[in-house]
């Protein structure tokens, strides 16, 4: 237990303490000193222990009867003196521990108390979390126990409250602290050598701004993922050498710019998050004009990457807060609006995206335009993930919902950071290599491959690294051997090869492979885990280099 | 001038007599040590300890240690009484010694504590 504690508690029951003593001795005192009458009506003096003994079972209202012979009249004045004298004592110091236990201060130390020995118990690397909302939750839930634990601190006692009734398993310790104080911060474990980096993305750019610094004195070797949406926050944090900045906006800006110029890379990159890899129709974004609904960050986001793609747009200076409060509705589509779209050319244009602070606003925009021109490409912004069946539910096109892109890069970046490497090292190869890689993973691992991360050392791949030991070439080429015919070939692809800062976009598959090499391969279940059983068992390793026939 | 400090202090002081009043006399003839004396030896012990409490410094957890040393002692010494007495029904030799020594030894933590805290006051300047 905290020292602090112990010592709230002690001064506290400092005077009930004194005031129990004190009845206590006076009526053993009194009852001591009285002489009482024993059954054979001779006089005798009631010993210590005697009167100890009664008085302890007379102060606590148990009652026993009188004690060791019947009392007389002194006694008995005495004893009635008493048992007001003690019960009052105690009462009074049942009544000071029942208002301790329910004081806000030691409850809030006590909790403060718990939470900190949670943290220190934690033996995984763990992220500290600021802010509890949708996105992190959906952190929460996919980081949880599989690669990291999670901390929690919330300015909002409610938030912590849903947190701790969400239940999640392993535990989330979660605990009621201002993030940008550096104390609370130090209670969540950032100083901590386990403690693995710290996520930050609140809203307001400045807080993120403020929690990065205090993070980086107090620790410069954790990672520190921080949210930015402004051009001039985000060179404010690459001064700070961050390297972890997610900018929701920019991303929407660059999967805009990659699915108009290279939809194979905006394939690869979709396939990462779960989309499935193939291109379908639905998914390639129309040239020809496009029409943005709305100013804002999001507007700004996607004019940027329409401009980069060099493609014709109008924007429309929107503001759903306006238009609610001069119309007193949240349907846009009266005669006005519909002009209004007419005249930016709804007819003739490709696309539109509602790109509003409004759900239903965005919603009625794009069913007004698909009325004036049922083949326009709808794209929407959706805002919170509450309203996502009328969403699925409308056949808009393409759904940007901010929340969720967040959330995906942070995991990617925190669980998948072969994944999120292959993505920045992609983008910088043009279209036609993305349409061979898309082709080849087809065809050698089927429409929907899935992708593995391992590094090759001794927890992951034991019977390959006492190979490596040796100081024997094993080769990619090798371990794509099949372990039921070494002949055959395993439907494996090496997509990248980390090691050290180098990195290898499809490596060659006679490079020679070294312990501590991080590979990124895309296969199926199935196929995976023969692999695994390959670079874990020294037969089938055996059997695959070739050294036995059987 | 600290009213804490008088009342703790006299409390202490107090202990520390109280018990030497027990203790003093023929260790073995259990008439010269008087049953009130410890007591009150016991209860003064008690509030010096319970004054103790929340005292957050280094010097405030070594005064509460011995002064809890004093208070297991002079609770033994009274088990030991009552236990003779009650139970064996004869306060002989060997008892009425352990008494009077389990005093004693709570005795010596009263001296350190009393030494401790004159020595904090010497050594504070005002």
């Amino acid at each position: 237990m905290n020292e602090q504690i112990v010592w709230i508690v002690l001064k506290r029951l400092r005077t009930p303490f004194l005031v129990i003593i004190i009845t206590f001795a006076i009526s053993i005192l009194g009852l001591v000193l009285i002489q009482g009458t024993d059954n054979n009506g001779d006089p005798y003096q009631m010993t210590f222990f005697d009167a100890f003994y009664f008085v302890t079972y007379m102060a606590s209202t148990i009652g026993f009867g009188e004690a060791p012979y019947t009392f007389n009249y002194e006694q008995r004045m005495w004893v009635s003196f008493s048992i007001y004298f003690t019960v009052i004592g105690w009462f009074y110091g049942i009544g000071a521990i029942v208002s301790l236990i329910q004081d806000e201060a030691l409850k809030k130390a006590l909790n403060r108390n718990s939470f900190r020995n949670h943290v220190r118990n934690i033996n995984k690397p763990f992220y500290i979390i600021l802010g509890y909302n949708g996105i992190t939750k959906s952190i929460i839930d996919r980081l949880n126990g599989h690669d990291y634990r999670l901390v929690v601190l919330d300015k909002d006692e409610e938030k912590i409250d849903e947190l701790i009734l969400e239940n999640f398993y392993p535990n989330v310790p979660g605990f009621v602290g201002d993030a940008t104080n550096q104390k609370m911060l130090k209670i969540a474990g950032i100083h901590q050598k386990n403690c693995a980096g710290i996520i930050s993305l609140f809203e307001d750019d400045m807080v993120n701004s403020k929690i990065a610094t205090i993070s980086k004195l107090l620790n410069k070797k954790i990672d520190i993922i921080v949210k930015a949406t402004s051009k001039a926050q985000l060179e404010h944090f690459r001064s700070m050498n961050l390297k972890h900045v997610k900018n929701p906006f920019d991303i929407i800006s660059k999967r805009i710019y990659y699915g108009i110029t290279a939809p194979y890379i905006w394939l690869l990159e979709m396939w990462m998050y779960g989309h499935i890899l193939k291109l379908k129709k639905r998914d390639q974004f129309p040239l020809g004009k496009y029409i943005i609904y709305g100013k804002g960050r999001m507007g700004k986001a996607i004019q940027e990457g329409l401009q980069k793609a060099g493609i014709e747009y109008v924007i429309e200076d929107f503001d759903s807060q306006r238009y609610i409060e001069e119309k007193n509705t949240t349907i846009f589509g009266d005669d006005e609006d519909i002009h209004r779209l007419i005249e930016l050319g709804v007819k003739e244009s490709a696309c539109i995206i509602a790109a509003t602070q409004n759900d239903l606003l965005n919603l009625t925009i794009l069913n007004k335009a698909k009325q004036l021109n049922p083949k326009i490409f709808t794209m929407a912004r959706e805002n919170s993930l509450d309203d996502l069946n009328i969403f699925q539910a409308s056949k808009i096109n393409k759904i940007y919902i901010v929340e969720k892109i967040l959330a995906d890069a942070t995991y990617s970046y925190i669980a998948r950071p072969l994944a999120d490497l292959f993505i920045q090292e992609a983008r910088k190869k043009d279209d036609e290599w993305a349409r061979i890689i898309v082709y080849m993973l087809n065809n050698i691992t089927g429409m929907n491959p899935m992708y593995f991360e391992t590094v090759l050392n001794d927890a992951n791949a034991y019977a390959l690294t006492l190979r490596l030991e040796k100081g024997e070439n094993i080769s990619l080429a090798d371990l794509r051997r099949s372990r039921a015919d070494r002949n055959e070939m395993l439907h494996v692809v090496f997509l990248l090869l980390k090691r050290g800062d180098n990195i290898y976009l499809m490596p060659d598959a006679r490079m020679n492979l070294q312990i501590g090499d991080e590979l990124l391969i895309v296969s199926d279940e199935e196929n995976y885990s023969d692999f695994e059983y390959i670079v874990n068992n020294i037969y089938e390793l055996e059997y695959v280099l070739g050294y036995t026939s059987s | 001038m600290n009213m804490h400090k008088i009342i703790s202090g006299s409390f202490f002081i107090l202990a520390m007599t109280v018990n030497f009043g027990f203790f003093y006399g023929e260790p073995t003839v259990l008439e010269q040590h008087s049953s009130y004396e410890l007591f009150a030896a016991i209860i003064v012990n008690l509030i010096a300890t319970v004054l103790k409490l929340g005292d957050r410094t280094q010097l405030g957890a070594v005064l509460l240690a011995t002064s809890i040393v004093a208070d297991i002692q002079l609770i033994a010494s009274a088990t030991v009484w009552a236990f003779a007495i009650y139970v064996i029904g004869d306060v002989n030799i060997e008892a009425a010694t352990a008494i009077v020594s389990l005093s004693g030894g709570a005795l010596l933590a009263n001296i350190v504590s009393v030494i401790l805290f004159v020595g904090d006051t010497l050594k504070s300047k005002r």
